[in-house]
């Protein structure tokens, strides 16, 4: 906080009484004149300061990730394997009657690159780029249930409503690219995360700040080509047809900029069906490019897919770029051998090519890149109806789950903060999802506190009233 | 901690370093720390004054700390407001009181010495209200109203002293014999097993050791009163803050002179024109007939004229033609359609409960939706429609009656009001007392900013900071809504087998068999003749007559209950000596009858905002902006009003009206007599020019709260009827249009756009009411009206998911429902028009709407734009535009004959380029725009 004497200093310090009614009154006044007018437009726009990353690509994995089986080892899992557990967790478990005993990783860790970042061989091709990531081992969250988590980690509260941080981030910044949207989201076209369309939405932000939905197979954006094929011919005749009946509508109606806008609306429409296109038409790419992101080869393609749009769109000025897979494949609660490794297989390849893609091309320093899920999962084991162990799977667990970050900002080849013994709870260095937010924030040059829009004589923010701070270790 | 005031640290620290040095003995409560608080805090934080629910003044005040929690945490200076606030500079406000470096210290060393108190102190501030809301988070879903395991009854210190089959659940004095101690603190209750499965969660140390200390102290048992609105005069909020304009009552105002009195039909036009008057600007000239007829088909019907409706409002010549197709409009069934939506959108109407992956189907909530429609029709009085939504169950024994008339099913159905929220509820893992109470804040959200036009949620957690609403009216409000809405007595919204297992908790879920007599048989009549319908049930609310009691939540959190509170509503809004009276409904009624006195002081005449956030409301969807802009907040942050005399004369016609006039007058008529002196009305000041009495087509009589009344006050009004192009003076002086030189100019609203397309298609099933329609999810997220045997219905008929809205619906605006929406927001971006240009169905329809030009106006290109100027625009088309079509229509026809091929490829081109001419003016801005 400044030295200043600030209004909201003023105000704490004076809780109504003699004077009250008339100086709150003159205070609300006064901060009704001081928060700027909302962002609605989506022109270029300067961070609080000065920032290395320019975009980010957002990399969400629904289901919550099980840490100690990818990023976060615990050779006491081994020692205590097949010891009763589950009564120190009353309350915290989703299925409380198929709670079995600390259960062991089935996965074997091994010390990766220069930093020995910690990566399962479940992830092998992550391995091979840790180098460039900062691994945050000490997150923790507030629901053990999907949507609530969910709401939370993408809009900082856990219910519905709320801006998601892309919708901010775009908010804050604009964008660098007027033919595309400031804000793509990449879902899988086998379907939607859990929350569905809520994932990306403004809330209370002004519209255009919702993130567009680019489908990464057939025709990317909803309506973008027409469902029946009209010859070019006459599409052009109609669209010459169309601007002429808007042109005289306007020569009509001077001066109502609405309708400026909407004839904008329209060529924007147009640019847009040529650039979103081109930028999603990666048989431009190089064949051994689109090897590198397993493109062409059976449970890489899709993933593969996206990642190598999301690059493209990053090269293309698009702020803030998030990708998903269907449903919650990291929900791994049966067969998390199996099913662990088969979201890893899915994944795992996309990801560390995007990486070392964009590291390539330069475009690393200025991208933030985030990979994450909602929660993580217990260190017992869930087992299913006939008990068999070799089934068992892991449940939700809010108390600790790891994510990582990489590109524009921060500091490569480091593991942040850690969990008890088992890792059932974030111990060192916690980070609390807001203070994850508010890091995002700050790598991309703004600060949480001063990124609001006022809203029924509140300033919302995406970190809410509570305290939320940078985590300064993960900075570069 | 962070150092704001250097000195006061450096200081601190000094004395720090001498204590080390010296090390006396620790301060004492009674000797140092208890003048200190009565010297410098007392008069703000006492027992008369109490802000902040904070009693410094005895020692029981001080453990319990105020309504943001503890004022005091033990050994730890740094997480005690109380030394935080000192330490910071913060408290106390006047620095007359500012404590010295000393004393600050010795609030620090005694809070970190542990905060000792005088022996015996500790736990006599322990009361049964720090045990039941303990007894109510773990316990009471299995030993409660519902359900007595083992005859046990947990929900009052009696019921535990009798105990149950194995004895008294405690013994005073004694928490070692007590049973209820014995099993918590084994482990064994609640049981583990079953936590999930009752939403309970397991019960924390600190929650055990009140319990035990209570018990340890001799189960005392105080008789505490529930805070409720008494003749003392409240010391929370003054008469000061009972002046600002929106909480007093509407004022009776002078209705201003106005220099040009020609252009005044009724007083709002003298509120408007004396500020433009003022400014130097006078009304625009009137909108043409044509326009006009538009405008008020969109405005109250959402659909355009029908040409023959066109052609007969051209031609009556009448005086009052204009008035008497407001009649007309008001009348048809359109109307309510059309009106409907905008409550719904405060309730946050939604067929599908929200929250959770599968957003289950809401089947039911559709008769709310019908019951807002048929209101909005029938001019259902405003009180009466607010009265029946909030206490519909409290206005007739709906119980006890024989017969379920229309009526009593009604006031049912509209209590889905404040159901309609999203809610997960309904599953055991989102249903624990915190999700319910989420539940209950929205509701109580929607109730603030739809009905009260207060931020009322901001008062959840705290006092609110900007409008005078103590945090304990807040709970007030939650108390008034106790009866029905428990959440520790919850009713779910549906118990649905298969997917969220059956509670313990053996509430019925809040879906009532209560159809109308004549449903139910018909119903009963299907199913004898194996017919398969669903039993017909509704989505109410209604009071159950045992409500918990009800604690203030400090910061919001249910973990930390404050004072216990009753009834009432806020203060601000009443004298502060009157209190809430609250009568049971009718002699020998189990409701407790709370919210019937809500909504009866919501309804009362001189309630400063109910009429005032109604007509507001009703201003901002005829003109474009409210009267007050914040539609939902009129208080201190709100911005205030631009017309307030305006504001309050339209509230208090709206509750009072004028009486109604003799026959009516033509809006022709040069010189208008005032019907009462037979004076020029257009002399000395302006009096209110009397409406025709609508009686009949409109139904309109002079009945108060009558909504159609206030549409055709206003609709009839100079200043409705302006043009909506802006003159050179009026874009330099008025150029945001915030004082009305002019009509705005506006784009269709998501329905209106979505029921005209179908409208001038002519594939618009008029078919009204019922379950809604489905939609049709396409592999890539397109989501599509699925359409019935004669097209497709108006969009508030189709099927409203929350994860799943009609792509149309979503790209145009609609709103997320969360928890509802106050004002939409209009967008102009390029999905619309990837949509208007690409989607599929308005492809389809642009060829409905071909075949349709084509049955009038046969193969000639002239009469083909003539025909589609008409239907879809209401007018014929200009020179200009005549030629520019025919010009297209060959364009496109050349365009298309060049892809076909076989015979009578000509005449197949021509059919094609209709329809993409047909398309195109769907497309178009004067399509789209209403002036």
């Amino acid at each position: 906080m400044s030295a200043r004497f600030t209004r909201r200093d003023l105000f704490r310090s004076v809780p109504g009484g003699i004077a009250g009614a008339a100086l709150a009154s003159l205070l609300a006044a006064e901060s009704r004149a001081e928060a700027p007018a909302p962002f609605t437009d989506l022109k270029p726009r300067k961070p609080h300061f000065p920032a290395k990353a320019r975009a980010v690509v957002h990399l969400f994995q629904n289901g919550g990730p099980s840490q100690m089986d990818l990023f976060d080892p615990k050779p006491e899992l081994d020692k205590h394997h097949g010891q009763s557990y589950a009564d120190k967790l009353a309350g915290e478990i989703e299925f409380v009657q198929s709670a079995g005993a600390i259960m062991r990783s089935p996965f074997k860790f091994a010390k990766h690159g220069r930093c020995g970042a910690s990566v399962s061989d479940a992830m092998p091709h992550l391995a091979t780029v840790v180098d460039e990531i900062a691994f945050i081992r000490s997150m923790h969250t507030t629901s053990i249930t999907h949507e609530p988590a969910v709401y939370m980690i993408q809009s900082g509260k856990i219910t519905p409503g709320r801006p998601t941080v892309g919708a901010w981030v775009t908010y804050g910044l604009g964008s660098e690219n007027q033919n595309l949207p400031a804000y793509v989201v990449l879902d899988d076209p086998k379907g939607l995360p859990v929350n569905g369309v809520e994932n990306w939405q403004a809330g209370f932000l002004p519209p255009q700040f919702q993130g567009t939905r680019f489908r990464s197979t057939g025709s990317p954006v909803l309506n973008l080509k027409p469902d029946a094929e009209r010859p070019a011919a006459v599409a052009q005749a109609e669209r010459d047809l169309l601007s002429q009946l808007d042109l005289m509508h306007k020569r009509d109606r001077p001066d109502q900029p609405a309708l400026d806008a909407r004839i904008a609306s329209y060529e924007l429409a147009a640019r847009m069906q040529l650039a979103a296109t081109d930028a999603l038409d990666i048989s431009k790419e190089p064949q051994r490019v689109q090897e590198m992101y397993g493109i062409g080869r059976g449970p890489t393609d899709s993933y593969g897919r996206r990642c190598l749009i999301a690059r493209r769109l990053i090269e293309r000025g698009v702020r803030f770029v998030q990708l998903y897979i269907n449903s919650h494949i990291w929900d791994t609660h049966n067969n998390i051998a199996t099913e662990l490794k088969a979201a890893c297989d899915r994944t795992d390849q996309p990801t560390a090519a995007l990486l070392r893609d964009l590291k390539q091309r330069g475009l690393l320093d200025s991208t933030l890149v985030i990979w994450g899920g909602e929660f993580g999962r217990l260190p017992i084991a869930q087992l299913p109806a006939d008990k068999d162990e070799r089934k068992a799977g892991r449940d939700h667990n809010k108390n600790a789950f790891c994510t990582w970050m990489a590109g524009g900002g921060v500091k490569p080849g480091l593991t942040y903060g850690a969990t008890d013994e088992l890792g059932l709870k974030a111990v060192e260095d916690r980070v609390s999802v807001r203070d994850w937010h508010a890091t995002i924030l700050h790598l991309l040059g703004m600060n949480h506190e001063q990124l609001f829009i006022e809203q029924h004589g509140l300033k919302e923010k995406l970190t809410g009233v509570e305290e939320a701070h940078v985590v300064k270790g993960v900075l570069a | 901690m962070r150092c704001t005031h250097l000195p006061l640290c450096a200081l601190s620290l000094l004395v720090c370093g001498a204590a080390l040095a010296a090390d006396p003995p620790a301060p004492s409560f009674q000797k140092d720390v208890r003048p200190l608080l009565e010297a410098k805090c007392v008069r703000c934080h006492g027992e008369k004054v109490k802000k902040a629910d904070l009693d410094l003044g005895t020692l029981v005040g001080v453990l319990k700390g105020g309504e943001s929690g503890p004022a005091v945490v033990a050994g730890k200076p740094d997480k005690s407001p109380l030394y935080e606030k000192v330490h910071k500079g913060e408290m106390p406000p006047a620095k007359k009181d500012a404590l010295t470096a000393a004393e600050v210290e010795t609030l620090r060393k005694w809070i970190a010495d542990g905060a000792k108190m005088p022996a015996g102190s500790v736990g006599g501030g322990i009361t049964q209200h720090d045990v039941i809301p303990i007894m109510l988070r773990h316990c009471t879903a299995c030993h409660g109203r519902h359900k007595q395991e083992a005859g046990l009854d947990l929900r009052t210190p009696a019921a535990m002293l009798r105990g149950g089959k194995s004895g008294p659940a405690i013994v005073a004095g004694q928490p070692a014999e007590s049973l209820v101690v014995q099993r918590v603190s084994a482990g064994a209750m609640p049981p583990p097993k079953r936590l999930v499965e009752a939403c309970v969660k397991p019960v924390e140390k600190s929650e055990l050791e009140t319990l035990t200390k209570w018990i340890a102290a001799g189960a005392p048992v105080v008789d505490v009163q529930p805070d409720v609105a008494t003749t003392t005069p409240d010391t929370l909020v003054t008469d000061k803050d009972r002046d600002f304009w929106a909480f007093r009552p509407p004022q009776p105002v002078k209705v201003p002179a106005v220099r040009d009195a020609s252009r005044v039909r009724n007083p709002i036009d003298a509120f408007v024109l004396a500020k433009l008057e003022a400014k130097g600007l006078t009304f625009s000239p009137e909108a043409d007939r044509v326009t006009l007829l538009r405008r008020a088909y969109f405005d109250l019907t959402g659909l355009p004229p029908e040409p023959a409706e066109v052609k007969a409002f051209l031609e009556d010549t009448s005086p009052n033609a204009y008035e008497k197709l407001i009649d007309r409009l008001l009348a048809s069934p359109r109307y309510g359609e059309r009106w409907a939506r905008y409550w719904l959108d405060l309730a946050g109407y939604a067929d599908s409960e929200g929250k959770r992956e599968q957003d289950l189907p809401r089947p039911h909530a559709w008769r709310y939706r019908d019951y807002v429609i048929r209101s909005f029709n029938a001019d259902k009085p405003y009180d009466r429609f607010l009265m029946e939504q909030l206490a519909g169950d409290e206005l007739a024994d709906y119980r006890g009656a024989k017969e379920i008339t229309p009526e009593l099913y009604d006031n049912l159905v509209a209590t889905g009001f404040l159901r309609m929220t999203p809610d997960a509820t309904w599953a055991n893992i989102t249903g624990f007392v915190p999700d319910r109470i989420e539940v209950m804040a929205d509701q109580i959200d929607v109730l603030g900013s739809a009905v009260l036009g207060l931020t009322m949620k901001c008062a959840r957690c705290h006092s609110h900071k900007f409008d005078p609403i103590p945090h304990r009216d807040y709970y007030r409000l939650v108390a008034v809504f106790k009866g029905a809405l428990d959440e520790y007595d919850w009713l779910k919204p549906e118990i649905r087998p298969g997917i969220g297992p059956e509670s313990v908790d053996v509430a019925p879920p809040r879906l009532l068999s209560f159809v109308t007599a004549a449903e139910r048989k018909a119903w009963e009549a299907q199913k004898t003749a194996g017919g398969k319908a669903p039993e017909p049930k509704i989505q109410a609310m209604w009071d159950r007559g045992e409500p918990s009691p009800t604690y203030i939540y400090r910061r919001g959190d249910y973990l930390m209950p404050g004072a216990l509170v009753g009834p009432g509503v806020p203060s601000v809004l009443t004298d502060g000596k009157t209190p809430f009276e609250i009568r049971p409904p009718w002699p020998g009624a189990k409701q407790t009858g709370r919210r019937l006195a809500f909504a009866k002081w919501v309804t009362r005449p001189d309630h400063p905002l109910t009429a005032r956030v109604m007509v507001n409301r009703l201003w901002r969807h005829h003109f474009g902006t409210g009267i007050v802009p914040t539609l939902a907040n009129f208080g201190r942050t709100g911005v205030p009003p631009t017309h307030p005399e305006l504001l309050d004369w339209l509230a208090r016609e709206f509750q009072d009206p004028t009486p109604q006039p003799p026959p009516p007058r033509g809006e022709g008529e040069k010189n208008p007599r005032d019907p009462i002196t037979g004076k020029d009305a257009r002399e000395a000041t302006p009096t209110f020019t009397p409406l025709p009495s609508g009686k009949g087509a409109g139904g309109l009589g002079s009945s108060p709260w009558s909504l159609k009344r206030l549409h055709k006050l206003i609709m009839t009004s100079t200043t409705y009827r302006q043009s909506s192009a802006i003159n050179p003076d009026a874009k330099k002086l008025d150029p945001a249009n915030a004082l009305y030189s002019r009509a705005p100019l506006v784009r269709l609203d998501a329905e209106a756009l979505y029921d005209s397309l179908l409208f001038v298609a002519g594939k618009l099933d008029e078919t009204r009411g019922g379950p809604a329609d489905a939609v049709q999810v396409r592999k890539d997220g397109l989501v599509t009206p699925a359409g019935t045997a004669k097209g497709w219905r108006r969009l508030v008929y189709v099927q409203q998911t929350r994860k799943q809205p009609a792509t149309h619906a979503e790209t145009f605006d609609f709103p997320q429902m969360n928890p509802n929406c106050i004002e939409r927001r209009d967008s102009t971006v390029a999905p619309q028009a990837l949509h208007l240009m690409n989607n599929g169905m308005v492809e389809q329809l642009a060829g409905e709407f071909a075949k349709r030009v084509r049955r009038d106006a046969g193969g000639y290109p002239a009469r083909q734009v003539e025909a589609v100027y008409v239907l879809a625009l209401s007018r014929a088309p200009t020179a200009e535009e005549k030629k520019l079509g025919v010009e297209a229509l060959e364009r496109l026809a050349d365009a298309w004959e060049k892809q076909l091929t076989g015979e009578g490829v000509r005449d197949a081109a021509e059919r094609k380029a209709l329809a993409t001419y047909c398309h195109a003016v769907m497309n178009s801005a004067a399509f789209l725009y209403v002036d």
